[in-house]
């Protein structure tokens, strides 16, 4: 298991936890990402049902899991979401942030629609300690709703699954260190899970509007510094949704 | 026995107290159709009785009674419905917060109190919360077991009722000239309905025997792994 920090600055940090060694092999790799400002704790994507001991024991180590009062879930996916019943059960009073249209699906996994905060189709603000994070619509990429976030201070864009790569077991960065060599942990992954271009370019150019020094996906190797345009280059010329079978 | 002994042993009485629940839901539902059949063969007799005219007399007052043990078979059914919709529910979230123990515990494990920011006590919460949930639902589960139970236990007394009223019947039919056939066939199609409730009623108290030693094993070993903690 990696902890890293990505960014500290005053009472301000992100911090990521990934490449599970330990995790059954049948359940895919995740990165959690830890976003603490003024004492005050938000998990993006905090995983699956699969994960939940792993991350709350490796994130208590570095932070006041007490003091964590929200939860931003890209999308509706198992391996982003499931554990959501055993945060809310350790903390009841714990926000989730969530796609407004997957509000109704969210809540078989037994959190309670008082803890549920709804984000709209164009995205909003999620406000941490008095620090504003801007959620960026990524629908389609690859679910019909789905998220990603922003934070100007850390200049970190929170990607959810675009970006993401089905590394292998021996790949142990947390940083992509040689971009042509990464797509091919890429390429199979957006070509089948991402199913729309028009949604892509939108997206590219929502990121393209913000000054983002690390591309965080849930998945895979963190961009950062030129591989963030390099991925977006990359990933403007890939024609997505068109994998499936011998398509 | 250790702990880990006892958690899968519990694991292993979950998965058999789901599957012993699924099938008792399996087997009451096949009493649905019979429910219909027995509607349908008390709305005949009311029929053949009306067209014997005088000769259907006493026939008539039988049907008023293939009516009520129809009502009756009605009424069992669909309260056994209900409680068995809610033994599946408990059963599956019995399951459920199980695995989410099994979970807590995992995460205990690799807690390690010196090098934590977080207070260990900020998980018990959680843990708690899925203790009480479990022992929740497992008295919910005992009192639904009994209340099928005693559901299920009067279905051999509308059997009898039922053999003794096809009998009535046939004797009715015997002496009702030409009507008699019409009377013997609503005879003969409600022995073999109460028969085939018979037999189903005997299967659904063996499954809900077995199932209820389950639960007992089980809730055994809860209290022997709560101790073992």
């Amino acid at each position: 298991m990696r902890v890293e920090n990505l960014f500290n600055k005053n009472t301000h940090s992100w911090m990521v936890m990934g490449r599970d060694e330990d995790r059954r092999k049948e359940v895919i790799d995740t990165n959690q990402y830890l976003v603490q400002n003024n004492g005050r704790g938000l998990i993006l994507d905090p995983g699956g049902v699969e994960s939940f001991s792993v991350v709350a024991a490796e994130f208590s180590k570095h932070f006041d899991l007490a003091d964590v009062e929200a939860v931003f879930a890209s999308h509706q996916d198992p391996d982003v979401i499931s554990s959501l019943s055993l945060w809310i059960q350790t903390n009841p009073n714990l926000l989730v942030y969530v796609p407004k249209i997957w509000v109704s699906f969210i809540t078989h996994f037994g959190v309670k629609i008082e803890n549920i905060r709804p984000i709209p189709d164009e995205g909003g603000l999620i406000t941490l300690g008095g620090h504003d994070l801007e959620v960026v619509p990524a629908h389609y990429l690859h679910s019909s709703g789905n998220l990603s976030v922003y934070d100007p201070q850390a200049k970190i864009f929170f990607s959810g699954d675009i970006g993401a790569a089905l590394l292998p077991d021996d790949y142990t960065d947390l940083f992509v260190t040689d971009f042509a060599e990464h797509t091919k942990y890429m390429e199979y992954f957006h070509r089948r899970w991402m199913p729309s271009n028009t949604a892509k370019i939108r997206w590219i150019a929502e990121v393209r509007k913000r000054d983002v020094e690390m591309l965080c996906p849930q998945h895979g190797a963190i961009f950062k510094g030129d591989d963030v345009e390099k991925f977006l280059v990359w990933f403007e010329n890939l024609d997505v949704g068109s994998a499936w079978s011998s398509v | 026995m250790s702990e880990n002994i006892y958690t899968r042993k519990m694991g292993e009485e979950y998965d058999t107290v789901f599957r012993q629940c699924v099938s008792l839901n399996t087997e009451l539902h096949k009493l649905v159709p019979l429910a219909k059949q027995m509607h349908l063969l008390s709305s005949n007799a009311v029929s053949s009785a009306a067209r014997a005219g005088s000769e259907g007399d006493a026939f008539r007052v039988l049907t008023q009674d293939i009516q009520l043990l129809g009502d009756d078979v009605s009424h069992c059914i669909n309260d056994t419905q209900k409680v068995i919709s809610e033994i599946v529910m408990l059963a599956s979230s019995l399951a459920r917060s199980f695995s989410n123990y099994i979970t807590y515990n995992d995460l205990h494990n690799r807690l390690e109190p010196k090098e934590m920011k977080t207070d260990v006590s900020f998980f018990e919460h959680g843990q708690k919360t899925v203790v009480e949930r479990i022992k929740d639902d497992n008295h919910k589960l005992s009192r639904c077991l009994g209340a099928l139970a005693n559901l299920l236990s009067p279905v051999s007394t509308l059997v009898k009722k039922g053999e003794y009223l096809a009998v009535c019947s046939s004797v009715e039919a015997a002496s009702a000239g030409e009507h008699g056939v019409s009377f013997e066939a609503v005879s003969t199609m409600l022995r073999a309905l109460v028969s085939q409730l018979g037999k189903q009623s005997v299967r659904q108290r063996s499954l809900l025997r077995d199932l209820s030693e389950a639960m007992e094993k089980q809730q055994l070993n809860q209290r022997n792994l709560m101790y073992a903690r």
